[in-house]
């Protein structure tokens, strides 16, 4: 509701200014934010899953199942249940509503990628280190997974074409980052040589390829209408691309043309990119870059560079866009804090003083005629009230985008997650006084959590350890406003 | 205990006696002529006797003859210059409020009342320093909730209502679990003085807070910190309120200014002042947040449009008297489903509630029977029904007998069948509505006189 109070000048701002904050809570690898636009999902290297509220800055949620860093995040489309996959070859399903978990799936191997059906929570799709894709479905306690095909489509003519030795390259291909189209029909996959496929979730088949690249695809990500795609890749190269209606009954699969629509990419110093994704509209591409400090900005209607972010003196990792908002996040790579960069809005001073105008340049004050005239203060509060004839309505909700429906799933506030900084690695040893933590502490957690693993995977099911509600046994760092 | 204050405090009285303003000329026609012994003993300083209430009623009965005019003038407003109103349903000129219940149990005045978001209980906190919670339709006393050293000025309920935030003069916020009738661990402290007013994010968890020390703060609920402060104002802040997507903040203080924040930034994105400067001492957004309802010591309480250009008053609501206390009040809804209208609701320091047609500012009701100053008006959330807390230490609860069937119970069911309701859903529903109906009516005759409920 803010909005019509806003200088339109800021509101009409879509790509963020300057760096405006900071979040800490441990090393964080990987980050995430929720549809809404609300939290922000942080993967840390230890293992653990830490919400932040974007509002607070502050810690809304903890959770621990993971013993390795985190790779990746997914919400559910109503932001209830996340899913995190992490190098310890688990995917954890998360109940946000009181931080339990639903199922954790374990693989044969470590986990780069696993995103949510976008209907159906308890489906998803994974791809791992040197294997191929699964395709999980967790509606029951023990999960099921299917494993898909990594090896791209091609006309028996063209397969005839290539040499054995290729042929036996194109066999080995693996599948290094699987996503979903917007309507969970088709899962797009990239692979370690440079194709896209696309699979059809009901027959698990290949419907297309394309070739995109020499090198390995690190990563895809949609935007919010699923048809665009951007596409990092190792051949230094961010491609965007611009896909047709999957949904399309139709699309015809075997003369589907994708082309790329503009390619990113920095010549001069060959500049290679650490993760990219897309601005809330999908106008902007934004990535980090490999060995550097700036986050760099394309705006796609004409392919060019608007702008490069300053950064901290860090390389940043994962760069993630808010849903809504010119509000770009980005996860320090050597020490885990996360970064925010964002719009300044300056203070307007006459919202201070309703009487004061700000002028451009001095203007010659004109009086009015009756402007000192003495009237009645009786009469002059009756015509007032005289005036206040019109039809006010304090009851009509206009429907807006930021509202909140009242079957909308709303997470929880714990009070009581008082170990919210306490894993930093610095503490309060007294007023003023701060030494880094021994490294090891604050994580005993991680053997009672490896004593149940097992119990914990075969049921796969629900382990009564609420987190983040759970205290923490090492010390926590207090400071107290006075 | 009060009377060993510092005379330096006496300035400052504390609770509900906030904002005592013998130096302001008065601009309106009723005159603060009140007894001597009144004026300088705030409510808390000496636990108000009852033939102080006498007074008041003596000063209302002296005034009472200009209020009327008021009255008649107010009602004379909407047709002057001969245009009669063309808004197509016809409005009730009035209001069936009656009483329904008394809660006794606070052993000082109640400085506010508030119905939980779901309607279930009623919160009503004291200058004695407790809070209690009521069960709305029965009147029976839930939790006492103790742990506050000083007089609590205000409460604010989570918006999933199980917990409550407080705000005492010492000086600290406390948050409660209604259930349990525990504290939180941590008080909020932050404040160097008075909390007079708090209010929770939509989300429950930011709540904003303002104090006698002339500061707004912005407290992160799960870590118990301020988040952010707001440099408000040079003068105590009465009020503060979060509109209803908690994008915006609102303050008010005896400097007779209210501001409107942006939350996410913390910057000011609008001042409202009227001519008369008048202290405001409280403020409240309306239900769709497009307005801002503000009452000043000059016995007015205005409706303002803080969006359009710099923000302009759109209405004035007088007929009550409010000189000395920081009187707060609500918005509530009558009428039948598509032609929903809004009432104001406010105390007054006569001991009377007079509800206010929002839009023509026809006085519609005045409810008589609390016995001293009128601190806080509630409605609930769904029913028609208001609960009002005063001086003279009890909790009031009232009802209308507005046939319940436009109300909350059948518009869900409405909603969720759209227009196109089978016919044996139909007959469903209009069998329903007969036996609300007789419920109703048997509540009725159960509650001809009305209860009383001790806690």
């Amino acid at each position: 509701m803010n909005l019509a109070l806003v200088d339109p000048f800021v509101l009409a701002q879509d790509c963020p200014e300057a760096m405006t904050g900071k979040l800490r809570s441990g090393h964080s690898s990987c980050i995430r934010f929720n549809h809404r636009g609300d939290y922000l999902a942080s993967g840390r290297a230890e293992g653990t899953v830490v919400v932040f509220d974007i509002e607070t800055n502050g810690v809304a949620r903890k959770m621990r199942g993971h013993t390795r860093q985190i790779q990746s995040l997914s919400w559910s489309s109503n932001d209830r249940y996340l899913l995190s996959a992490s190098q310890d070859c688990k995917c954890i399903l998360w109940d946000l509503e009181d931080g339990t978990r639903i199922r954790s799936v374990r693989f044969e191997a470590p986990i780069f990628i696993a995103e949510i059906h976008p209907t159906n929570h308890l489906m998803f799709i994974t791809a791992l280190f040197e294997q191929q894709p699964v395709l999980v479905d967790v509606t029951d306690e023990i999960p099921k997974k299917c494993t898909l095909p990594s090896v791209p489509k091609r006309s028996q003519a063209e397969w005839e074409k290539l040499s054995t030795r290729q042929q036996t390259l194109d066999e080995k291909q693996t599948t290094t980052v699987a996503v979903w189209s917007s309507s969970g029909e088709h899962v797009l996959a990239g692979t370690s040589r440079g194709w896209l496929n696309v699979i059809d979730t009901r027959s698990r088949q290949i419907v297309h390829s394309t070739h995109l690249s020499s090198n390995l695809i690190v990563f895809i990500r949609l935007t919010a209408s699923g048809r665009d795609m951007v596409i990092n890749s190792s051949d230094r190269i961010i491609r965007t691309v611009h896909l047709p209606d999957f949904t399309d009954p139709k699309t015809d699969f075997d003369n589907l043309r994708i082309e790329v629509e503009h390619k990113f990419q920095d010549l001069v110093n060959r500049l290679s990119w650490n993760h990219v994704c897309f601005s809330a509209t999908g106008d902007y591409v934004t990535a980090s870059t490999y060995m550097n400090h700036d986050v760099y900005i394309w705006e796609r209607r004409h392919g060019s560079l608007v702008k490069i972010l300053e950064g901290p003196k860090e390389e940043l990792s994962v760069v993630e866009w808010h849903p809504h908002r010119p509000f770009v996040a980005a996860v320090g790579a050597e020490s885990g804090p996360i970064f925010i960069w964002s719009l300044l809005t300056p203070q307007r001073w006459s919202a201070l003083a309703p009487d004061f105008h700000e002028v451009e340049e001095n203007v010659e004050y004109v009086e009015r005629e009756d402007e000192f005239d003495i009237q009645p203060l009786e009469e002059l509060h009756k015509r007032r009230l005289d005036q206040e004839d019109e039809e006010v309505d304090v009851l009509t909700i206009d429907p807006g985008k930021a509202d909140f429906n009242p079957g909308e799933f709303r997470m929880p506030v714990l009070l009581d997650l008082d170990a919210s900084d306490s894993e930093d690695e610095v503490i309060a040893i007294g007023t003023g006084q701060y030494r880094r933590k021994s490294p090891g502490r604050g994580q005993q957690w991680m053997n009672e959590a490896e004593a149940v693993e097992n119990a914990d995977d075969t049921a796969g099911g629900r382990k009564a350890a609420i987190n983040g509600i759970s205290k923490a046994p090492n010390g926590t760092k207090r400071r107290r406003a006075d | 205990m009060d009377r060993e204050r510092s005379p330096k405090r006496k300035r400052s009285p504390d609770g509900l006696a906030r904002f005592s303003t013998p130096e302001r000329p008065p601009h309106s026609p009723i005159s603060a002529q009140q007894s001597p012994g009144l004026q300088p003993r705030s409510f808390l300083a000496a636990d108000v006797e009852e033939p102080q209430f006498d007074d008041v009623q003596a000063a209302y009965h002296q005034q009472h003859e200009e209020l009327r005019q008021n009255e008649v003038y107010e009602s004379r407003s909407p047709s002057v210059n001969g245009i009669q109103k063309s808004a197509s349903p016809p409005r009730e000129r009035q209001l069936g409020y009656k009483p329904k219940l008394i809660l006794r149990g606070h052993k000082k005045g109640v400085a506010q009342v508030k119905y939980s978001p779901d309607g279930r209980w009623i919160a009503s906190c004291s200058a004695d320093a407790s809070i209690k919670i009521w069960d709305s339709t029965t009147g029976s006393l839930l939790q006492t909730l103790e742990g506050h050293f000083a007089g609590i000025s205000c409460i604010a309920w989570g918006p999933d209502s199980k917990t409550i935030a407080s705000g005492s003069d010492d000086k600290s916020i406390r948050l409660w679990d209604v259930e349990t009738g525990k504290p939180h661990k941590t008080a909020f402290t932050g404040h160097h003085s008075y909390v007079y007013s708090l209010s929770f994010s939509p989300k429950g968890n930011m709540l904003v807070s303002g104090s006698y020390d002339e500061a707004v703060f912005l407290w992160d609920l799960r870590t118990a910190k301020p988040m952010r402060s707001l440099p408000a104002h040079s003068d105590p802040v009465g009020a503060v309120d979060f509109v209803r997507d908690g994008t915006l903040i609102t303050s008010c203080s005896s400097d007779g200014l209210i501001r409107v924040w942006d939350t996410a930034t913390g910057q000011c994105l609008r001042t409202l002042v009227h001519e008369d400067n008048a202290p405001v001492t409280s403020v409240k957004f309306s239900p769709n947040g497009k307005y801002l309802l503000a009452w000043t010591l000059d016995s007015c309480m205005r409706l303002w449009n803080y969006v359009e250009g710099k923000g302009r008053c759109v209405k004035t609501y007088q007929g009550h008297l409010n000189r000395k206390y920081a009187l707060s009040g609500c918005f509530g809804v009558y009428g039948t489903k598509p032609y929903e209208s809004a009432f104001v609701a406010s105390g007054s320091e006569d001991g009377r509630i007079l509800l206010w047609d929002v839009s023509s500012k026809i006085l519609l009701q005045s409810l008589e029977g609390h016995r001293g100053p009128v601190m806080s008006v509630d409605s609930h959330p769904a029913e028609r029904a208001i609960a009002s807390g005063g001086l003279d230490r009890t909790v009031r609860i009232w009802r209308s007998d507005e046939p319940i069937e436009q109300t909350f119970a059948h518009e869900q069911l409405a909603d969720e069948t759209s227009e196109e309701v089978p016919p044996d859903m139909r007959a469903e529903m209009a069998e329903m509505a007969e036996m609300e109906q007789a419920a109703q009516e048997d509540r009725e005759q159960g509650s001809e006189q009305e209860m009383e409920v001790d806690g």
